[in-house]
């Protein structure tokens, strides 16, 4: 269960656990699918910070296009709702049916949006950006949680001590094993 | 610490091991005359006689053997973190964030309490949301026949007879499923298909209930069900796509827990199996073991 609880806690807290306000309804981010051209910190904020972020505002969509080319842009674009949307029928019609799509989506009349460029960025870099542009929540740790976590680090603590005990005791049996095969060597060689 | 330091002569009586004996070979023999095999256990038994004596008290390895379990380990549940339905696909779809929607799946998986040897649970079910939909099917049967009338209004994409076998023939395989109506079979045998559909498990037979007689009900059988068999004690599935509700993936579980429920009762009396776990997953995600609850939905979340 120790594995599982330190997954599960990576997931809930840690760079990127925050809480987006509520008029973001959408954040898509473009980039290459290798790292050549700056195009690593985008997918490290993906592997890390995202998946915290998702986490925490399961209602906002979060899409990804990896299939930008490397000289191209590094975009991640923020979608707001407006606050008073101005009534567009055939808008709110086309909006649902494209925001499970991973493809990125004509801004419409009921959206603004606004664009980070990640490029030759690091993910800490961009998760700033982030926090300044949607004015974004961090997640405190519970009282739990910071138990729980204090507890899995003594754990961890322990398991590297005991290991390194343990390391040791193999290298004794293993050099007081090779010095036995030594002499029953040089015994075969003084009896040939 | 100092590794102690051993004789030389002490080894020599404490470990007659036949390594000794072999590394020297040229060393003046009891018996010169005789051939080498007959001459080493000579040496050995008039090196020491211990070992061999207590070899013999110990009796057989294979009795001291530890008796193989007969049934597949299950962890303790007591220690288990176990979650709800909502709070794992929380997780879950967290985990999956960003992946392209349709590759992504949920998975299930149920542990069973089972003996290793024995029947095992295997079948296949249509779940009420199903997770494939794009299975192309083949039928074999005349196509102005009734049964292929209804077969292609059923959802078949291909049938006929002649004209498919020669597609076949050509190397155009445009299916995933084939089906055969018993009629047709003879005419199928005499075209030689096996050599190319054989390989890609596509031949139409008997014993894979692929030669039917109401082929339409088959292809809507076949087109959104999938199969699942037991393996080392587990039953695995998919069960859903990323984009379901929590309240699909409930009904595509329940569909699934209790077709391999079915499946056990009917094998009970040869080998007794029971749920013991289930554990929900994703393609990229942790395993989560589900306690049995709903949870509680919050508003907005897809």
């Amino acid at each position: 269960m120790r594995k599982l609880q330190t997954k599960l806690l990576a997931i809930r807290l840690g760079s990127g656990a925050l809480v987006l306000p509520k008029d973001i309804k959408r954040i898509h981010m473009r980039f290459a699918p290798r790292i050549e051209g700056g195009h690593m910190g985008p997918r490290k904020f993906w592997h890390h910070e995202l998946i915290r972020l998702k986490y925490h505002n399961p209602a906002v969509f979060m899409t990804i296009d990896r299939n930008a080319r490397a000289e191209d842009p590094a975009v991640m674009s923020v979608h707001f709702t407006l606050p008073n949307p101005t009534p567009s029928s055939d808008s709110a019609a086309s909006n649902p049916a494209s925001l499970d799509s991973t493809t990125a989506t004509d801004a419409s009349l009921t959206e603004r949006v606004s664009t980070i460029d990640m490029k030759h960025r690091t993910s800490s870099e961009i998760l700033d950006e982030l926090v300044r542009m949607t004015k974004a929540q961090a997640v405190e740790a519970t009282a739990a949680e910071r138990e729980e976590l204090r507890l899995l680090e003594e754990q961890r603590v322990r398991s590297v001590r005991d290991s390194a005990k343990s390391a040791e005791v193999k290298a004794r049996v293993k050099r007081e094993k090779q010095l036995l095969e030594q002499a029953r060597g040089d015994m075969a060689a003084q009896a040939a | 610490m100092a590794a102690p330091r051993y004789c030389p002569s002490c080894l020599c009586l404490a470990a007659p091991s036949s390594t000794l004996f072999r590394a020297a070979p040229r060393r003046p023999a009891f018996l010169p005359l005789t051939p080498r095999p007959s001459q080493q256990p000579l040496q050995l038994r008039a090196a020491s006689l211990k070992p061999l004596k207590y070899r013999r008290k110990d009796g057989p390895v294979s009795q001291k053997r530890k008796k193989a379990r007969t049934t597949f380990l299950v962890p303790d549940l007591k220690k288990a973190m176990q979650f709800s339905l909502v709070d794992a696909m929380r997780y879950l779809r967290a985990s999956e964030v960003g992946r392209p929607p349709t590759s992504s799946k949920y998975e299930l998986h149920i542990r069973l309490r089972t003996p290793k040897n024995g029947a095992v649970v295997r079948n296949r079910l249509r779940l009420p949301h199903p997770v494939k939909t794009d299975l192309r099917i083949c039928v074999i049967a005349p196509a102005d026949s009734p049964h292929g009338q209804a077969a292609k209004a059923a959802g078949a994409v291909i049938v006929g007879e002649e004209d498919v076998f020669l597609a076949i023939k050509d190397g155009r395989i445009e299916f995933d499923r084939c089906l055969c109506h018993t009629d047709s079979l003879p005419a199928l045998a005499k075209a030689g298909l096996g050599r190319i559909l054989g390989p890609r498990g596509l031949m139409p037979s008997a014993k894979t209930n692929t030669v039917v007689k109401d082929v339409a009900a088959s292809v809507r059988e076949m087109a959104g069900a999938s199969e699942y068999r037991e393996r080392f004690g587990v039953v695995r599935m998919a069960i859903g796509q990323l984009g379901f509700t929590a309240e699909e993936v409930q009904r595509n579980i329940r569909a699934f827990v209790e077709g391999v429920r079915r499946d056990m009762q009917g094998i009970n009396d040869q080998t007794p199996k029971e749920v013991h776990e289930v554990v929900l997953s994703s393609t990229n995600g942790p395993g989560l073991s589900l306690d049995g609850t709903f949870g509680v939905a919050e508003v907005g979340v897809v």
